[in-house]
């Protein structure tokens, strides 16, 4: 690896499915942070079986703060390129490669996309209008407008991490993290990357009182900034 | 010639700002807050017609009018500080979990 990749995995309560998620990123060597948010399953035991990083909240903060206790830790290690990566197997290990190629050529961060191409995904219709609703959301809250509002396969450069101070500790963080993005006016792009829809990711989706929360820690942040 | 509704405001009044007082262990300018705050409430409670004489100076055509108006406002801007103080709370605690998270991971892990 001509690069450092620390890839950081916040995870709650994922004991079932972390084990083949770690599983499918090892054989890429990449450096490996699990970030457990204080899981009251078997999450550690699990995680203890393989060569990564460990880290744990002694209580529940919330996906935002398990990422940005990862980026610390990650900036700590002098990682040159950061991913975040979701714990519950709906992202591709493969897709990383593609998308740290997008900061080689110039993007401070590049943010993964289930509906830049039409065959890869297979996406459940209401789900569908949900993230269209909620990505018009994010441009007026952020001025960026990116085809996808919530996605957790993120790449990022030393630089970016460094800038992207996350202060929201719930799901406000991938909302923040674009006005961040657009307040240190950080070059970013969009790569289709591939969504595995199981009935375990799907049962746990973002329902739409979570995107009222949402909106108010939003606008709450804006406030109290 | 007094109405209950005085005697029961009266008590609330009178109540909250002992309560307040001890509860908040309150410094002396809270204290001279409370003291203030309280005269006026029962000065209000038991002359009715201050109020309206006071609401009218102001523009608002009754009393109880113009101490609903604000309150409405004093409320709003309590609860502001209240939440920026949660807030800030809370930023705390993340730091202090989130720094301990870091310190141990340096005993727990093999591999960086």
């Amino acid at each position: 690896m001509s690069k450092k990749v620390y890839v950081i995995i916040p995870s709650f309560n994922e004991a079932e499915v972390i084990q083949q998620t770690l599983e499918d990123l090892i054989p890429y060597g990449y450096h490996i942070v699990v970030v457990d948010d204080a899981s009251t399953d078997q999450t550690k035991q699990v995680v203890a079986q393989f060569p990564v990083a460990y880290l744990r909240h002694k209580l529940n903060l919330g996906q935002g703060a398990a990422l940005q206790t990862g980026i610390s830790y990650a900036l700590k290690k002098n990682a040159e390129v950061l991913v975040t990566f979701d714990a519950d197997g709906q992202h591709t290990a493969s897709d990383i490669a593609t998308m740290i190629a997008e900061l080689d050529k110039g993007s401070d961060i590049v943010f993964g996309t289930r509906f830049l191409t039409e065959t890869r995904s297979q996406v459940p219709m209401l789900r569908r209008g949900m993230l269209h609703f909620a990505r018009y959301l994010n441009f007026v809250l952020t001025g960026i407008l990116l085809s996808d509002a919530h996605n957790g396969l993120r790449v990022m450069s030393r630089k970016a991490a460094t800038l992207i101070q996350i202060q929201e500790n719930r799901m406000a963080h991938a909302t923040e993290i674009l006005i961040l993005v657009k307040q240190h006016q950080l070059k970013y792009c969009e790569v289709p990357v591939h969504i595995r829809y199981t009935d375990y990711s799907l049962g746990k989706g973002q329902s739409i009182k979570h995107s009222f929360k949402v909106l108010q820690d939003i606008f709450l942040y804006k406030i109290f900034k | 010639m007094i109405n209950f509704i005085q005697i029961l405001l009266a008590a609330g009044i009178i109540v909250t700002g002992i309560y307040s007082y001890q509860r908040l262990k309150s410094s002396f300018i809270d204290a001279i807050l409370i003291f203030l705050f309280m005269a006026v409430g029962l000065l209000f409670v038991f002359w009715p017609e201050l109020s309206n004489k006071v609401a009218k100076l102001l523009g608002v055509g009754r009393g109880a009018d113009m101490i609903f108006y604000i309150s409405i406002v004093f409320f709003a801007f309590l609860i502001m500080k209240l939440y920026a103080r949660t807030r800030k709370l809370e930023q705390m605690i993340t730091k202090i979990i989130r720094d301990q998270a870091l310190k141990e991971s340096e005993n727990v892990n093999r591999q960086s």
